[in-house]
């Protein structure tokens, strides 16, 4: 009687557990089948490291720059440790070093690879702060020389700490689920047909520079949907704004002011400030003319996922009492009267400038609070800087300066309260 | 480079590695538009690098020795010391533009007014307490005096060690702190380390209002390298046999 019972139940549950095994295994097909689960175990061929090889290497290491998010502040490059907030909880990076116990020393080739294009290694399935999703386009010759590379560093026995990660984001298993919600593998053929500068563009950007890990719009847990393809946004570790990259928002560039622009930190637009200068320093600096031309040329033909923005001061709107005078008395003997800006650049424009432009006015209130100097790089070695506010002036005055750039230069609406800028106060760590 | 007939070998090859370090990496070290440029520092640390009046916390940076003041924005910037403005601003400076700035503020004129702090006030207790320990340290905790490593005029010694006179009661009482609790660092050996670790609270506070309120009154700027022999080993500084 009882078993009946239980095998009508469970014939009446069967179609509900098929549609279930049906829609599971197509997610995990989706996220590119079982494949990057099985982590190579093979010792594979022996690298012929050459010095050209390694000078390939150490380039593909820095515009990778794998030494900015394995590095902790005052640590030994890297060697890991270095923070990453997320709403889960922090992550560390690990030491990327040929120590036997600590790093990577008794890694093979094939399990390198395996890692970088499929975010899966011996240690598990691997969090998204690692940006796999970017290194899934690496090609072969640039992963072999980025691992001979790293085996010249010196080992370094340093051990990052272990994660701290909310139940149940702390086993990396759950990791698989993630990944059949969010992980598409990126299509290598993507765009075969264009020229080959616009393809190394693409490499560049989507691959080996993984700008999308900042300038991508992020969807649900955490995830980069096509749909928000360097669309811009709020960077959850740091908290900047890192704004869209494409044919509108670039249009004030021209080809080559852009490539100076990602080697040298400074434009007649504009210049590199909190995430983007630790990036121009520590990766694009590097780039070759060549393979900044061809960033500048892709970044330029992308199509643009945001509406256009409105001509500035469109926003019919009074300003704060005492704005102007606020910015005539401390803004603009820099960035000129009507935010043209002023030694040739140095002090940056406002007009159209990132900050002012953005629908998110976090980036405005922080150089205001705590000004900034843009990277030092051979093309700009030394660069003029912005005195921090954050002492000369009230939450009040930052949020009515914020409001008067953005409204007059940017065309955004005032959004921005005291409150606000209160609730920004506090350097974020990196 | 100074002559440095008295000192052993070892200590005249330390201060020219310093010295040569500074050198190399200041080819770029004239800085044309200095003030303006440096608009950032200015805004806490005065245009001259004087100070800024009425500021409660910074210290001034005019007429300190080259070398101390690149090894501070080294140490910001390497996460050696940490105060979060000075990370944000400097975090992506290489070690040529620091040069050229440290060069820049270690040729301002030294200042010559006290810090106006508003500090405590100095009571007679706390006055002989400060000039003892400064001029005299206690052999008995071990702690040296002042005098020894910053000079009988508390202005330094080249190429590495700073001024203390002027300096806001605050910002001393915070750097020892931080020395006393690991947050700071300087190029081991860290002396003040060890010498933060040896001072009570109470002699702490003593010596920071006490210095103060002294001054370089003649404008006199750090003594020149190998003039004297600090008796600790700090960093790459030439130094005697520990007393
Ligand atoms: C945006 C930051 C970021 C960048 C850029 C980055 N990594 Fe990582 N990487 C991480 C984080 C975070 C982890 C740890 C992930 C985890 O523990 O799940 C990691 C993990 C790894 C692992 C796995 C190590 C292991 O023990 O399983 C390898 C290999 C690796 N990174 C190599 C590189 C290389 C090579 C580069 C440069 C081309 C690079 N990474 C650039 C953040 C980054
Ligand atoms: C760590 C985060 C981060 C990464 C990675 C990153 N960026 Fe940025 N980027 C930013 C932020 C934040 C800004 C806004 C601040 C500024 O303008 O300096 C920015 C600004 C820019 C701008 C200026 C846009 C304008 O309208 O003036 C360009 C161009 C740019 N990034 C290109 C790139 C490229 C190309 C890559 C990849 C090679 C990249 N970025 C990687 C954070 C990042
Ligand atoms: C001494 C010159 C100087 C003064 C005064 C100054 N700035 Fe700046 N400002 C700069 C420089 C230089 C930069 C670029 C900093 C960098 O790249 O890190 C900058 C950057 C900015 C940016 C970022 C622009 C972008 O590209 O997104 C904003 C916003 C800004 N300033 C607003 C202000 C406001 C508002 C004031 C007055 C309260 C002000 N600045 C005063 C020199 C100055």
């Amino acid at each position: 009687m009882r078993s009946r019972r239980l095998a009508i139940a469970l014939l009446a549950a069967l179609p509900l557990l098929l549609l279930i095994l049906t829609i599971g295994g197509a997610l995990l097909l989706f996220q590119g089948g079982l494949e990057p689960y099985r982590v190579p175990r093979d010792a594979g061929t022996p690298i012929d490291a050459d010095t050209g090889l390694l000078a390939h290497g150490e380039y593909v290491a820095a515009i990778g720059n794998c030494a900015g998010c394995h590095t902790v502040r005052g640590g030994t490059a890297f060697a890991g440790g270095r923070p990453f907030t997320t709403p889960w909880g922090t992550i560390y990076s690990t030491n990327l070093t040929p120590d036997a116990e600590a790093g990577l020393g008794d890694w093979s080739l094939p399990e390198f690879r395996h890692a970088m294009r499929h975010g899966v290694s011996r240690d598990g399935v691997l969090y998204p702060a690692f940006p796999y999703a970017h290194f899934a386009l690496l090609d072969e010759a640039d992963i072999r020389a980025l691992f001979a590379w790293l085996r010249t560093l010196p080992a370094s026995d340093y051990r990052p700490p272990p994660n701290r990660l909310e139940f149940p984001a702390g086993w990396r298993w759950t990791q698989v689920l993630w990944r059949m919600l969010h992980y598409r593998p990126q299509n290598p053929d993507f765009g075969a047909e264009m020229p080959a500068e616009w393809r190394r563009g693409r490499y560049l950007v989507d691959g080996l520079g993984h700008c999308g890990m900042c300038h991508g719009r992020r969807g649900a847990m955490g995830s980069l949907p096509a749909s928000g393809y360097l669309a811009g946004g709020r960077i959850a570790d740091s908290g900047w704004y890192a704004p869209p990259l494409d044919g509108q928002q670039l249009a004030r560039y021209d080809a080559s002011e852009l490539a100076d622009y990602l080697r040298s930190g400074i434009s007649p637009h504009g210049s590199a400030y909190g995430p983007m200068g630790e990036v121009v320093y520590q990766s694009l600096q590097h780039l070759t003319a060549e393979d900044a031309r061809a960033v500048a040329t892709f970044l330029k033909s992308v199509p643009p996922r945001t509406p256009p923005r409105p001509a500035q001061g469109e926003a019919a709107h009074s300003f704060v009492a005492g704005a102007a005078d606020l910015y005539e008395k401390h803004c603009a003997g820099c960035h000129g009267r009507d935010g043209e800006g002023g030694k040739d650049g140095a002090w940056p424009p406002l007009v159209d400038a990132v900050a002012v432009t953005a629908p998110d006015p976090v980036n405005a209130v922080r150089m205001i609070l705590y000004g900034g100097i843009a990277p030092t790089t051979p093309g700009n070695p030394q660069p003029y800087s912005m005195p921090p506010f954050v002492e000369a002036l009230d939450s009040a005055q930052v949020a009515a300066l914020a409001n008067y750039i953005r409204v007059r230069f940017g065309g955004q609406p005032p959004l921005v309260t005291a409150e606000m800028v209160r609730a920004r106060h506090g350097i974020p760590a990196h | 480079m100074v002559a440095m007939p008295s000192l052993p070998i070892h200590c005249r090859l330390a201060v020219l590695a310093l010295c040569g370090l500074l050198a190399a990496t200041s080819a770029r070290a004239d800085l044309a538009d200095a003030t303006e440029r440096l608009a950032a520092c200015s805004a806490c640390h005065g245009e001259q690098g004087e100070g800024v009046r009425g500021a409660e916390y910074y210290p001034h940076l005019a007429g300190k020795p080259a070398g101390y003041l690149f090894e501070q924005l080294q140490n910001f910037r390497d996460g050696r010391r940490v105060n979060a403005q000075m990370t944000w601003l400097v975090g992506s400076m290489d070690d040529a533009y620091m040069a050229a700035i440290a060069t820049h503020y270690a040729a301002m004129p030294p200042r010559t007014r006290p810090a106006d702090t508003g500090a405590e006030t100095l009571t007679e207790a706390m006055r002989q307490t400060a000039v003892r320990l400064v001029e005299e340290g206690d052999p008995a905790r071990d702690v040296p005096p002042c005098t020894a490593c910053h000079g009988k005029a508390l202005t330094g010694l080249e190429p590495a060690i700073p001024a203390l006179v002027a300096l806001p009661a605050d910002y001393i009482i915070a750097q020892l702190g931080n020395w006393r609790s690991g947050v700071r660092h300087a190029q081991p050996p860290d002396c003040m380390a060890e010498v933060a670790r040896d001072l009570s609270p109470g002699d702490i506070r003593a010596i920071a209002v006490w210095l103060s309120r002294q001054v370089a009154a003649d404008g006199a700027g750090p003594a020149p390298a190998g003039s004297f022999l600090p008796p600790r080993a700090c960093g790459a500084m030439p130094h005697g046999e520990a007393p």
